[in-house]
């Protein structure tokens, strides 16, 4: 097999692009007719984009006041964005911390057998059922929002690294046993490493859960936050800006979801292999 | 080294199944001295594979007692190697860090045990495919490395579960002359479980063999061929007639 050419590639990306532009073009076409009134209810992309260039930089605050204000809320959109990935961040990293070794504490079958309807239990929960509980124990501020999306993340994980266990060949574990280790090093030498493509499955739906949480979340008191910030430019009818919100969220979801699939690609390429 | 006798005494073992319990070895005695290759043949089911991975502690009996010298058999231990049926290479390390992991267990330092990794895969011909992962080799390739592991560990004892029984003929008798060569330069004491005659024969300095279940070893004999006082060469061993006769008692006991 030769390799592909940059002509090759080109001649790949054709189609995509054609869609894009007839897709862009149609956009346009709707938003300067007058098929939707009132016409600021149909931004056309150039209004999204200016909209989206203005959240991101230092500008007049219009309207014939001589006043220039920081971004949108006073954060740049990409700020709102930041604060968003931090929050889901933080609550991934607790619910990494608590779902690998539930997950491996599962995999004991009478420990498995005893959690397991709680994790079932509490994986089932919508978890914006969790949010006026957790404002009244935690408040309004971030550190329910963290509770939330850690509440949110920790059962796929803790469920799919069980999974992973359940599934570790038997001889791979005699085979450890019998080359000397004992049970601590049986379990980072092979337990551990033969779930990681589970544990990465785990994550991937995990960080799609976490996402959508965290973007609902921000309707209560969420600035800065990208889904607050999408929320309320909608709430005040700045359609542009909101939209221009709504494409970032989805690009931002699609480029978490790529970059744990080149993890798993690297960490995780011999799966489904031995 | 010092090596140690095995000593199985009264050994039997039941599995409890749905139907109550299955007896799957009845009163095992027996004694492997240091430096002999034993071979085990039995039709399959016959408990073959149960004995090894008790001798591997791997498996408690019911009742009986396993000693290697005077120590008792409890748990698994370095000590005593398997080369599993099919090939147990971890998928997520190459092959030299699969060979490594032993003695990265017991903290050997670093430029140690990978001195003594490339060694071992020099030693089974697979010093190219330190690199690659395992599941980038051929089955018999596989098994070479899982080898290169078990001696990279230096055990007394080697317990081996029919290595080539899922190999190519060709490959097969390859890795049999092999392990005949590596076992007359090592001097290590291997136990070998097989359900063919001809690689029983062919590789044991004695060989036995267990009846169907329940398990009892209802043959046992030396099978040194040796000629004006030295070891024939392993490339003439299956030209002997003694050879012939053997494996025709061993095949009979088998079927009787």
């Amino acid at each position: 097999m030769t390799r592909p050419t940059t002509a090759d590639r080109a001649r790949a990306l054709l189609p995509h692009v054609v869609l894009l532009a007839v897709v862009l073009a149609a956009w346009t076409a709707v938003a300067a007719s007058d098929l939707v009134s009132p016409s600021y209810l149909t931004p056309s992309p150039l209004e999204v984009w200016n909209a989206f260039v203005r959240a991101n930089s230092d500008h007049p605050i219009g309207g014939g006041v001589d006043r220039i204000v920081r971004g949108e809320e006073n954060y740049y959109l990409w700020e709102h964005l930041l604060a968003s990935l931090q929050r889901i961040g933080l609550g991934l990293v607790f619910a990494v911390l608590v779902g690998i070794p539930l997950g491996l504490l599962m995999g004991v079958r009478a420990i498995g057998a005893l959690l397991g309807p709680y994790v079932d239990f509490l994986r089932s929960i919508p978890p914006l059922a969790y949010i006026g509980f957790l404002v009244a124990w935690f408040g309004i501020y971030d550190t329910s929002k963290v509770w939330l999306l850690f509440l949110a993340a920790f059962p796929p994980i803790a469920l799919a690294t069980l999974n992973g266990v359940r599934g570790v060949r038997g001889d791979y574990l005699d085979a450890i046993r019998t080359l000397g280790a004992g049970r601590l090093s049986t379990v980072t030498q092979v337990v551990l490493p033969a779930t990681l493509p589970d544990i990465l499955s785990g994550l991937r739906v995990a960080v799609g859960f976490a996402w959508t949480t965290v973007v609902a979340a921000e309707l209560v008191n969420g600035l800065p936050g990208i889904g607050g910030l999408a929320y309320l430019s909608g709430s005040q009818n700045k359609i542009a800006l909101s939209v221009a919100c709504i494409i970032v969220i989805g690009l931002t979801a699609i480029a978490l979801d790529l970059l744990i699939r080149l993890a798993e690609r690297r960490l995780a390429g011999w799966r489904g292999k031995d | 080294m010092t090596q140690h006798e095995v000593v199985v005494a009264g050994l039997e073992h039941e599995f409890r199944s749905r139907g109550g319990a299955v007896r799957a070895l009845d009163r095992i005695d027996l004694t492997i001295a240091p430096g002999e290759l034993v071979t085990l043949a039995g039709p399959s089911g016959c408990g073959k594979s149960t004995l090894l991975r008790i001798l591997a502690g791997l498996t408690q009996p019911t009742t009986g007692t396993v000693h290697v010298g005077a120590d008792p058999v409890t748990a698994p231990g370095a000590d005593r190697g398997v080369v599993f049926q099919r090939p147990t290479l971890y998928p997520w390390l190459d092959v030299r860090a699969n060979v490594e992991i032993g003695l990265k267990l017991r903290g050997v330092p670093k430029d140690e045990r990978r001195a003594i990794a490339e060694r071992q895969l020099e030693v089974v011909g697979l010093a190219d495919a330190a690199d690659r992962r395992p599941y980038e080799l051929s089955g018999g390739m596989q098994q070479r490395a899982q080898i290169a592991r078990v001696l990279a560990n230096d055990p007394d004892i080697i317990l081996m579960d029919e290595p080539f029984g899922a190999l190519d003929a060709l490959t097969r008798e390859k890795l049999q002359a092999e392990l005949l060569d590596l076992w007359r330069r090592t001097g290590k004491t291997i136990l070998f479980i097989t359900h063919s005659v001809d690689e029983a024969v062919y590789l044991g300095s004695r060989v036995l063999v267990m009846s169907p279940r329940p398990g009892r070893i209802v043959f046992d004999e030396p099978a040194r061929f040796v000629r004006g006082g030295e070891l024939v060469p392993t490339d003439e061993v299956r030209t002997l007639a003694e050879f012939t006769d053997l494996t025709t008692r061993v095949r009979e006991a088998i079927n009787h």
